[in-house]
């Protein structure tokens, strides 16, 4: 493979951050010698990729097969990919500095619905055709995965293959095949073929796109070119994961990063139900690793990176059935050392006195909740299951325990949320805020802040709300507006996301095919990196829409009947259909559904249809 | 003063290749990563917010390398200075790699300031024309402009060695730092180049650094 390091050391001066770009770092992996490469690339920049797990377990795996190497890529921030463009230097991989386009495989991770003009910035710099119809033998396969592969349809011309679930077991089923078929001299028609006919793996350009009426009455929007082809596209799961080491080598980063920490996944999957979820919908069942495995884990991650500290990551860590035991154990192990062990995210009704005392040993930042919702009702509706005596519990706790500082998400723009619910958020951070302040000693009292942070809801794919309109920006505003003149207190502050950039996202969420022709315009006016507030054009995505004519606020916003065929009807997360409809009407009937790994089966379908069952270390109480 | 009952390793190491371009937080953190990978007993501080006990020495601008760079750590109790190489050598990548290490009493200089005077060395496409460097450059710091006095840093001026034909010049000078600031180096070679249409440089280096 070409070695680009020479012409792009002589630009490196001129970036804004060089060590983006400089590989080398402890940790990364080089097989030089491997036949078949494969590029694993996160389309954004890499101190926002190079913490993203879904890179580092997709570059281990390929990495542990014998003659097959994996390597990163990058997008390079906005100004030196125009560095770049300028002087001609296509993007390249890290470890060997190799062009993308010279690759057998380019897998593109799709984090988020706002990564998408970023896919193509990422083709385009790399000299890779966008439309994978214009891909010769000569170009590089490329596949992509991610949260965003469950509505593929937004993303279909762009990519070969989209990969549905998790990618342990699949991606290498998929490399593996490639390479045999590649070694024998197929074409690239053929081995595309070939792959489509793995579970879980769906190309897009083997099957036509519907008009609506059609799709409506066929109960699919898409149809196989071809006999023999699969119509629908089941997740796939890493089968193996609670048995599996929780340690895996990861590289540890020069310039600091997001998540720039040891992060282990102790358990995947929460079946929690909050219904406007999708992690919640596309990581079932819940699957534990075993305290023993973590612990021995934790230890040897930290010995072999040197990080300061240790996250143990998952949907819902508190969840896990033997938590304290895990947190007791590692704070034992770790004292005295300055190592902090932190969770990502707390569940309010898991946070108890106990909890407070094991997480983040003497350093106590910011603390966050999500209550999600501002009255209890509206809290029903989207099954959240927490209560404001759970707030108040844990604020007791946390503040109790040392914390000053408490942020609170909620979303805006659920469905069924009236102005009672909004005038609820502010309420309840109020009587939060006081809480907390009497939770702390009088002359520390002054210390105490709260802050409330608002999302605009975005309804997803693949969830008991993917039927449910957005409201419109102009709503969105009007209710944020209620909230910032129903807030009363000076030290509770609220903060909201820009509804055009949730706008986006709700499209990209739940749109068609059509929406593929969009985010292309939308790219080719110069839109990318849209998840960074510094660089999203809304004018490009609004020029786009009307140049190509698309009613894009119908698909953002228009509220279906539960028995509408949605673009991605023929992609399940194993979560049955009919579950999702009684999920939805039991929202509107504002009652609730317990949570699977604690108490009774709520049959959402997953593990007869996947073959699969819960695994829980220990039982869990609620 | 350095707390006795600590032992006081000082480290020495290189800056080189690539991580020539990282910025020295970014060195900082990768050295105490090392110095945990090594699996030294470190002291942690005890306030609020426990850390490793490691001070480094002076600062090194984006781009420039040093092959004679120092960090102190404390430990709480004695390792043989070569076991503690070993193991931060193995602890280590190749461009940010130790080459001694060594006690030092507890009331001697930090390495941040033990060493003020240091010398450079630039490598350029091209043998030089003019090495005479300008009395004043002006700087912005904190969104302030400054104007320095050459001399007061320039110890010894920028000389030229030529290298093979056809591999450039090599151009050493020395610079020290005084109690209100210091000239960068990047800077000197910034005004070499001005003064030099048409010449690149290749690299810049801190070769030595020394208390006078």
């Amino acid at each position: 493979m070409t070695d680009l390091w020479p012409r792009l050391e002589r630009l490196i001066p001129r970036a804004e951050r060089p060590a983006r770009y400089i590989d080398h770092e402890w940790g990364a992996t080089y097989k030089l010698e491997a036949d078949y490469r494969y590029c694993m690339a996160y389309p954004d920049t890499y101190e926002l990729g190079q913490a993203n797990q879904a890179v580092r377990i997709l570059c281990n795996v390929v990495n542990a097969q014998e003659g097959m190497a994996a390597e990163r890529a990058f997008l390079p921030a906005a100004e030196f990919a125009d560095t770049m463009r300028a002087e001609g230097l296509p993007a390249f991989s890290l470890e060997s500095c190799a062009p993308l386009a010279e690759f057998d495989c380019l897998g593109i991770t799709l984090p988020h619905e706002l990564a998408a003009t970023n896919v193509l910035e990422l083709l385009d710099l790399a000299g890779i055709p966008l439309h994978a119809e214009d891909r010769a033998d000569g170009d590089p396969l490329v596949i992509g995965g991610g949260p965003c592969a469950f509505n593929p349809e937004p993303y279909a011309p762009f990519f070969d293959v989209i990969v549905i679930g998790e990618g342990e077991d699949v991606n290498v089923e998929l490399l593996q095949l490639h390479r045999r078929m590649r070694d024998a001299g197929a074409s690239r028609a053929e081995i595309v073929r070939a792959i489509a006919q793995i579970p879980g793996c769906y190309a897009p350009s083997l099957y036509r796109w519907l008009p609506e009426a059609e799709a409506q009455e066929r109960g699919s929007w898409i149809e196989p070119v071809e006999e023999g082809l699969p119509e629908r596209f089941e997740k796939r799961l890493f089968e193996g994961f609670a048995d599996s080491p929780t340690w895996e080598p990861c590289v540890v980063p020069f310039t600091e990063v997001v998540h720039d920490r040891l992060n282990v996944e102790i358990l995947r999957g929460c079946t929690r139900g909050c219904r406007f979820c999708q992690a919640g919908m596309m990581y079932r069942p819940v699957r534990e690793r075993s305290a023993d495995n973590i612990v021995a884990s934790v230890l040897r991650g930290l010995a072999e990176t040197g990080y300061d500290e240790v996250s143990l990551t998952s949907l819902s860590s508190t969840d896990h059935s033997q938590i304290a035991e895990i947190l007791r154990r590692l704070n034992e192990a770790c004292a005295g050392k300055g190592i902090r062990i932190s969770i990502p995210s707390q569940r309010l009704d898991s946070f108890g006195v106990e909890m407070a005392e094991l997480v983040a040993g003497q350093k106590k930042g910011g603390l966050t909740f999500a209550p999600e919702a501002g009255t209890q009702r509206l809290r029903d509706v989207i099954n959240k299951g927490v209560t404001e005596d759970d707030l108040f519990g844990a604020i007791d706790a946390a503040f109790a325990a040392g914390w000053r500082r408490c942020k609170l998400y909620f979303m805006i723009g659920l469905p069924t949320e009236t102005d009672e619910d909004i005038k609820g958020i502010a309420s309840l951070a109020q009587r939060a805020y006081d809480r907390a302040k009497k939770a702390v000693p009088p002359e520390q009292r002054g210390n105490v802040r709260m802050s409330v942070s608002c999302a605009l809801f975005v309804p997803k794919a693949q969830t008991p709300f993917q039927w449910d309109g957005q409201i419109t920006p102009e709503e969105a505003l009007r209710r944020v507006d209620l909230l910032r003149r129903s807030v009363k207190y000076r030290a509770v502050d609220v903060h909201w996301h820009d509804p055009e950039t949730s706008f986006v996202e709700a499209v990209m969420s739940r749109g068609g095919r059509e929406c593929a022709a969009w985010v292309e315009e939308a790219w080719r006016r110069g839109a990318r990196f849209d998840a960074w507030t510094e660089h999203f054009k809304e004018g490009a995505w609004r020029e786009a829409a009307d140049a190509l004519g698309l009613d894009l606020a119908q698909v953002a916003q228009r509220t279906y009947d539960t028995g509408y065929v949605m673009p991605w009807a023929h992609v399940s997360a194993g979560v049955s259909t009919r579950w999702l409809q009684r999920e939805r009407r039991l929202a509107q009937e504002e009652k609730t559904t317990p949570d699977c790994s604690f108490e009774r089966c709520s049959a959402c379908g997953v593990c007869p249809d996947l073959g699969v069952d819960i695994q829980c270390q220990e039982v869990r109480h609620g | 003063m350095a707390n006795p009952d600590l032992f006081r390793l000082r480290v020495t190491f290189a800056k080189t290749g690539r991580c020539a371009m990282l910025s020295h937080l970014e060195i900082a953190r990768a050295l105490e990563r090392a110095v945990r990978r090594a699996g030294l007993p470190y002291a942690i501080s005890q306030g609020f917010s426990p850390h490793m006990k490691i001070a480094f020495g002076s600062a090194l601008p984006v781009g420039v390398g040093g092959t004679e760079e120092r960090f102190d750590v404390q430990l709480v109790r004695w390792v043989d200075p070569d076991e503690a190489l070993t193991a931060l050598k193995r602890a280590s990548v190749e461009d940010l790699m130790p080459s001694a290490c060594a006690y030092i009493g507890p009331k001697e200089p930090a390495a941040s300031v033990a060493f003020p005077v240091a010398d450079y060395e630039a490598v350029f496409s091209r043998p030089l024309d003019a090495l005479a460097l300008p009395e004043t450059v002006t700087v912005v710091r904190k969104k302030k402009e400054k104007v320095l006095t050459v001399a007061d840093y320039v110890v010894s001026a920028p000389a030229q060695e030529p290298l093979a034909a056809g591999e450039g010049a090599r151009v050493v000078f020395t610079l020290r730092s005084l109690d209100t600031g210091s000239l960068r180096p990047d800077l000197v070679v910034q005004e070499l180049l001005r003064a030099n249409p048409g010449a690149e440089v290749q690299t810049i280096t801190r070769t030595a650094q020394r208390a006078r």
